[in-house]
């Protein structure tokens, strides 16, 4: 902060807090006190009248104390030998006959947070365990878990925890969930706090006493719990039953999702709850707190993913109003998107059309994409909006809707027709990068069907020098080919113009490779060009892999109520895994071995460097055909060159799996049927050596673990390891097609 | 879980910051601002922003920012939840929370969020409780402090939280003997062109202000209970009873506390107590456009509606607007572009109306889409859902109180498409 003369301010502060006749004026001493404390919180350093702060601690002026206390747990770690002078002070206020100053004492020599402290705060720690005052218990229970930090996480206390579970029985209902924070610290190494059952059911009888955050993190803690009879289960469900409806969403959240996680095995019970619940969390939907709002759609998205019908008949709940945030809006956009179904989709597209023309171009944008994610299923009338839009002429507008219109041509050939009868004059509208590709492409690919494709095509080549997304360049290059290969005449000129630009005078290198790899297959016979160009110009069967991705509750269940439904799955792994290897970071200096900072490369890495030189050295023969007679044979034949496990949700779709194995070369000899249990899967490849690999698939679906089973016919392991790593590739990529 | 707090105000200053489990560097919140800066508006924020080492949760309330820094995975209704609670705290506090008034009472602020989280964990978060911990700030205190040389810092500690009823504390003693319960109806709706409503929903909710001596045990009852079916009550109702009896039984908090809050959201249950006339042209050739509305009541079962005021944002290519209204006054910020109307009271006999021009950009194309009006009003002693207490009773204490129940009707996020 720019703030001048805070040395001066120092000085002159010091000097008053010096000065007896202030000192012995109880009220201008707090006052001066009061303006330290000022000065820091406003970020000014204030360490310099350490010293002085210290002795002012020695009063019976109740709120004086508690103000130097403040300051001392914020400057203690840059004066730490200064700081050893207040414990006697703090030391003496920790029997102090009124619980206030105990518990204040307590807590703040809990926090001063520099080297040396915990063999004066240990005695005092475990006298306030045991005080009369629940207010004290309370500090002394969360000072374990603080006195934990300072030793380093080094050794747990066995005594201490045993303490601290005893006094889970404590009759006040705060130091109980003090005790499962603290514990939860302490434990941190070992997995946390254990919840056995007379622990579990003791919280659970208590839990009405506690206030909403205890019941929250309760909850939190229940969910470890493993009940051992059905009986059991269904009994902790029905004392829970009245959770479902507090009036805070949190623990109401809470609850719903102990819930799912401990009827993972009953989904009719599962699917009651989330009926349950879905009057509070539309009340949170539409709650004052944006912020409330924002989390609760992110859920509501979470549970549409498994229950498709789950909230449409509250399709207007997720209509936008005018002055919400746009997190919000976009929120509900993607909301009304996945709740469409027969009955609603005329409102919800009518009111989507209505966003469109919003002045947030964002939002606008937001919701035509999302009119192309319903158009895959209702694909004439939305097809119909977009193309009406194109009619307004605005920039946003129009690049957005070529490029809905482009991925949904990929997905619903049927729709071609219309889209090609909308595109001529999009041109004019359209200045991005992402657009310009889209509608070049769509030229490209459907260039039969519009009259004026060339020309327009021209156009773009006639500026191509003033263009400045080397993108746009290549996707106009791989476009005038393959128009080349239906309307010949009028492209030659063009296309020759083009390629004698991309390769003569264009600076990118990667335009100008592609420019010369053009040039050469021209070269090599227009068959040549036809076989690598026209390839089918659409995949409807992609879209179908998307759809089935109605996921079992069981797959997000313990996602929920976590910040997972609000990143995604994917971001919210890279964050904890760079925060991870961020927190390993600062232990190294204080671990006395210098030998676990050995290795120089990470694990992660290690596995790279070993993978990199060998990845290019497996090729995989298409249409290697083994009899199941001969598959059967060569397999019992051979040991079990390799086996691991890899993650899997949920059942396995036969024929998408199938046809991802075929995409890299590997066959499939047999597999169960869809849902079969256990499912089993037998697969075999063959490298341009002859070497064999076959393959076994096993899946027990409570495992949620995919095993595979290896075999080689020649002992390699360079090329197993590359197979292996295909495998899991795609075993992965399937994996995350269908999560 | 929550490891530091920073208030930041809308021009991107911190001003407060508190750290319970360990310092984090103010340079955190350079993700915040970066946040802040690709927001067009304060508003749109979003309320969680990752960074590469922690996560900040924030709330958006009084033009501050409350960020707040988490390092472990949480909840994030819970933390959201308790940012709301600190706000709402400040405001039972200091009447209300702006960033002067927090500077001014940094060092309550302090003691406060002092007890209020400890370790990172919620403690003491019930405004009444702890108000004995912390008393607030008052002229009449803060004189006598400093003639006294006391403080505001309660002596004893509450004995709220020792009692067997943990929301309530043991020893209450009151002159007056009063309950008073508030029925307060806010109605969100979105009305299209045609005057028809897109959505309608009342979110309403009882408040209640219990002065009573001793341990009183109150049962309330309703006439059309049945309206009741999305609801949610305060930790004091006994569930069991409300389901099998569909009566609120509960041994009250001492003071203001919400008793519950309830939906209703079935289309024909919800009465849309106002209309709006509208006619607003942008015409294509000439840069003056037509505007005029008139606001009229509609089942309002007889009651005045009070209060309205109309908002509304034009578009961008609007310069300027001359409006004439039959009653109230109004106000055009040419640079937002909002027009707001404060119309007072309807009479029904003569509707009040806004009429006028609307002077456009020369030059520039039509508008595309017509501006959405916001309305706000007010309805005293009526709850528009029909909701209807019938009786309060009270057990467990000889003395008679002093009962009563207000009802109020209020717009909430209520818009109307032209």
């Amino acid at each position: 902060m720019p703030y001048l003369g805070s040395e001066d301010m120092v000085k002159e502060l010091k000097k008053a807090l010096c000065n007896p006749h202030v000192q012995a004026d109880r009220l201008r001493y707090r006052n001066v006190i009061q303006r330290v404390i000022r000065h820091m919180t406003q970020g000014l350093d204030m360490s310099g009248v350490f010293m002085e702060m210290v002795k002012a601690s020695a009063t019976v002026d109740i709120v004086q104390k508690k103000l130097v206390y403040l300051y001392m747990c914020t400057y203690a770690p840059l004066k730490p030998d200064l700081a050893l002078l207040a414990i006697n002070t703090l030391c003496k206020d920790c029997s102090d006959p009124n619980p206030m100053v105990r518990g204040l004492a307590l807590r703040s020599m809990c926090s001063l947070r520099m080297p040396g402290v915990q063999e004066y705060i240990q005695q005092p720690v475990l006298n306030g365990l045991r005080d009369k005052a629940s207010y004290v218990r309370r500090v002394a229970v969360l000072g374990c878990a603080k006195m934990h930090n300072l030793h380093g996480d080094s050794e747990v206390d066995g005594a201490l925890v045993n303490e601290l579970y005893s006094l889970l029985r404590d009759q006040d209902p705060i130091v109980v969930v003090n005790c499962l924070r603290s514990l939860e610290e302490i434990l941190k190494q070992e997995g946390g706090v254990v919840i056995n059952k007379p622990i579990a059911h003791h919280l659970l009888n208590r839990m009405s006493k506690l206030d909403q955050w205890g019941q929250a993190e309760v909850l939190n803690f229940l969910l470890r719990y493993q009940p051992r009879s059905e009986e059991e289960l269904f009994d902790i469900l029905n004392l829970l039953d009245s959770f479902l409806k507090s009036s805070s969403p949190g623990v109401v959240m809470g609850a719903t999702k102990l819930f799912l996680i401990l009827a993972k095995k009953f989904p009719h019970v599962q699917t009651d709850v989330l009926v349950q619940v879905k009057g509070p969390l539309l009340a949170a939907c539409s709650s004052e707190s944006r912020e409330l709002c924002f989390a609760a759609l992110c859920h509501v998205r979470q549970i549409l993913r498994s229950l498709p019908g789950h909230f449409s008949s509250h399709y207007k709940k997720f209509f936008c109003s005018y002055s919400e945030p746009h997190y919000i809006k976009l929120q509900k956009v993607e909301v009304l998107c996945e709740l469409v179904n027969d009955e609603n989709v005329q409102q919800v597209l009518e009111e989507l059309r209505g966003y469109c023309t919003d002045v947030s171009a964002d939002f606008a944008q937001a919701a035509i994409f999302a009119i192309g994610g319903i158009a895959r299923t209702y694909t004439d009338h939305c097809v119909q909006i977009l193309t009406e839009l194109l009619g307004l002429r605005q920039e946003h507008i129009t690049t957005a809707v070529v490029q809905t219109f482009r991925d949904l041509v990929w997905l619903c050939p049927q729709c071609t027709e219309a889209v090609c009868q909308a595109l001529p004059g999009c041109e004019e509208n359209i200045q991005d990068s992402e657009g310009k590709q889209a509608l070049i492409w769509l030229l490209g690919v459907h260039g039969e069907r519009i009259p004026n494709a060339p020309y327009v095509l021209e156009d773009f080549v006639e500026n191509v020098k003033s263009e400045t997304f080397p993108a746009v360049k290549m996707e106009l290059l791989t476009a005038l080919l393959r128009l080349f290969l239906s309307r010949p005449a009028e492209c030659q000129d063009m296309l020759g113009r083009l390629l004698y630009y991309c390769i003569e005078e264009e600076k990118d290198m990667a335009v100008r490779d592609r420019g010369l790899f053009y040039y050469r297959l021209l070269l090599a016979g227009i068959d040549e060009v036809k076989r690598i160009l026209c390839s089918p110009k659409s995949d409807p069967s992609l879209g179908l892999l998307e759809d089935q991705a109605e996921r079992p509750v069981n797959s997000w269940a313990s996602d929920f109520n976590t910040l997972v439904p609000v990143y995604g799955k994917a971001c919210w792994a890279t964050i904890s895994k760079c925060q991870r290897t961020e927190r390993r970071v600062p232990e190294l200096p204080n671990t006395a071995s210098f030998a676990t900072s050995g290795p120089l490369i990470p694990e992660e890495n290690k596995e790279m460097v070993q993978e990199l030189p060998d990845s290019g050295a497996l090729m995989l023969v298409p249409n290697c055909q083994l009899t199941a007679e001969y598959f059967e044979k060569t397999w019992l034949r051979l040991k079990v060159a390799h086996q691991q496990v890899l993650p899997w949700q949920g059942a396995v779709h036969p024929d998408t799996l199938q046809m991802a194995l075929q995409v890299v070369n590997i066959q499939t000899i047999a597999m169960s049927r869809a849902g079969a249990q256990p499912w089993k899967a037998y697969l075999s490849a063959q490298d341009d050596t002859g070497c064999l690999f076959l393959t076994e698939l096993l899946l027990e679906p409570e495992n949620l673990e995919m095993q595979i089973s290896v075999k080689q016919n020649e002992a390699r392991s360079e090329t197993l390891n590359s197979f292996i790593s295909v495998l899991e590739t795609v075993i992965g990529t399937i994996g995350e097609i269908k999560s | 879980m929550i490891h530091s707090l920073f208030l930041i105000n809308s021009s991107g200053d911190i001003f407060l910051e508190k750290h319970w489990k360990s310092v984090v560097s103010r340079s955190v919140c350079d993700y915040f601002f970066e946040a802040q800066e690709r927001a067009t508006e304060a508003e749109n924020v979003p309320p969680v922003i990752p960074t590469p080492h922690h996560y900040l949760l924030s709330v958006y309330r009084h033009k501050i920012f409350f960020v707040a820094v988490i390092q472990t995975e949480v909840p994030p209704l819970f933390v959201i939840e308790f940012l709301h609670r600190v706000v709402d705290t400040f405001q039972d506090y200091f009447g209300v929370c702006s960033e002067p008034v927090i500077k001014d009472n940094v060092v309550v602020v302090y003691e406060v969020l002092e007890e209020m989280l400890d370790n990172g964990f919620p403690l003491a978060t019930e405004s009444n409780i702890l108000k004995e911990l912390i008393k607030p700030p008052t002229i009449l205190r803060t004189v006598v402090n400093t003639i006294t040389g006391s403080t505001n810092v309660g002596d004893q500690l509450p004995t709220g939280q020792l009692s067997v009823v943990p929301w309530r504390r043991t020893g209450v003693k009151y002159t007056n003997n009063e309950a008073y319960f508030d029925v307060i109806e806010e109605i969100d709706a979105i009305i299209d062109k045609s005057g028809s409503p897109i959505t309608a929903e009342i979110q309403g909710v009882i408040d209640a202000c219990v002065k009573l001596t001793g341990m009183p045990d109150l049962t309330l009852s309703f006439m059309n209970p049945r309206l009741l079916d999305d609801v949610s009550f305060h930790p004091c109702v006994r569930f069991k009873r409300w389901e099998s009896e569909r009566i609120l039984s509960f041994i009250p908090p001492d003071g203001n506390f919400r008793l519950l809050s309830y939906h209703v959201s079935a289309q024909n249950l919800v009465a849309i107590p106002v209309y709006v006339k509208h006619n607003i042209s942008f015409r294509d050739s000439s840069s003056l456009g037509r505007f005029e509305i008139t606001v009229g009541p509609k089942q309002t079962m007889g009651k005045t509606i009070e209060g309205v005021i109309v908002t509304s944002q034009m578009p961008k290519g609007v310069l300027n607007m001359s409006l004439t209204p039959s009653q109230g006054t109004h106000t055009f910020d040419p640079v937002t572009k909002i027009l707001s109307w404060d119309v007072g009271k309807i009479n029904p006999q003569k509707l009040p109306s806004l009429k006028g021009t609307v002077s456009l950009q020369a030059g520039a194309s039509k508008p595309d889409e017509n501006p959405t009006i916001n309305l706000q009003f007010k309805i005293q002693q009526l709850a528009i859902s029909g909701l209807k207490v019938n009786r309060l009773d009270m057990y467990g204490e000889k003395y008679k109180p002093f009962k009563g129940i207000k009802y109020m009707t209020k717009a909430g996020k209520f818009q109307v498409r032209t």
